[in-house]
């Protein structure tokens, strides 16, 4: 893999057309970048809360049930 | 801090701030690379691609293990790990696939191809879904735990189609960077590294939170077998 500067790339161009449009591939190619991240990001963030919000419920489900269990007269 | 359930939180919210940690350091990393001549900027989303498959791959083979512990031994904490960790491998894999799209769209024109990487790897999503969606349909703990056990061994099949399809068949997903004769830039190894590691310390995380959940969800049941019988 090749790897060059953006300042290289531009020198190499010869067009302002060619400019133009490589400025716009670049800043496409930022912006899927910064959707790709932020999906990655939202959905283990997402999976997080969900598991977050399950353990609370159980927690409370628990608690409520070994108090109902607590409460009621032994045979 | 003086049980060991006490101390077990404490090392968990270390090692997932440590993910956390080394991931937003890493995003800081990523962006002052250089670009890739070829791809430009969207070559950078490998930082993430690669390291969530490779975590959903080795979560899927602790979902096998677990399964074959479990249907030899009987032992529910087997059939905790399996269920904890093929949803959090099962959350991995989704963001492997989204991301993988969102490359696609750049660089081939489309967001998804029907070759044989990606139509194995939204196969292996599906048969891994199908194994959350089987242990709600059945009631009964050990008859659930033991369906469940041999259809994630069953789906474990389609795990080195994912990861040799590229190698196997022609397919328009590129061959691999690290084994398939293409480099990687010495300055870029490290943090490539690094996501890795925090991806892997973040799902080890998660799957002990949601072991721990599947313990109390037993509880529970427990409790609620005990209020119905009084």
């Amino acid at each position: 893999m090749n790897l060059q500067s953006i300042p290289l790339l531009f020198a190499q161009m010869t067009t302002p057309d060619d400019l133009v449009r490589e400025a716009a591939r670049l800043q496409r190619n930022y912006e899927f970048l910064s959707y790709g991240l932020t999906v990655a990001w939202v959905i283990l963030v997402i999976y997080v809360l969900f598991m977050v919000s399950r353990g609370r419920k159980l927690k409370r489900e628990i608690a409520s049930l070994k108090a109902m269990l607590e409460d009621r007269p032994k045979p | 801090m003086n049980d060991k359930s006490g101390w077990g939180d404490y090392i968990l919210y270390i090692l997932g701030a440590v993910a956390i940690g080394i991931l937003a350091r890493d995003i800081n990393a990523i962006a002052r690379l250089p670009q890739e001549v070829n791809q430009g900027a969207i070559f950078k989303i490998i930082f993430f691609h690669v390291p969530v498959a490779v975590t959903a791959m080795l979560a899927a083979a602790v979902a096998l293990v677990a399964s074959v512990l479990f249907l030899i031994t009987r032992d529910f904490r087997f059939d905790a790990l399996a269920v904890a960790v093929t949803e959090v491998g099962l959350a991995f894999l989704a963001a492997n696939l989204i991301t993988g799209s969102i490359w696609g769209r750049i660089i081939w024109g489309q967001w998804w191809a029907w070759d044989a990487r990606l139509t194995s790897a939204l196969v292996c999503w599906i048969l891994y879904a199908s194994y959350l969606m089987l242990r709600r349909a059945v009631e009964e703990p050990t008859q659930r735990a033991t369906f469940a056990a041999v259809w994630s061994i069953f789906s474990f099949i389609d795990v080195p189609i994912v990861i040799f399809s590229i190698k196997w068949w022609r397919t328009q997903h590129p061959q691999p960077v690290f084994w398939g004769g293409g480099s990687f830039p010495s300055d870029w190894l490290p943090v490539f590294l690094l996501n890795m590691l925090a991806m892997v310390l973040l799902a080890i995380v998660m799957t002990v939170v949601r072991v721990r959940q599947e313990n109390a969800q037993r509880e529970l049941d427990s409790l609620r077998r005990t209020a119905h019988a009084m």
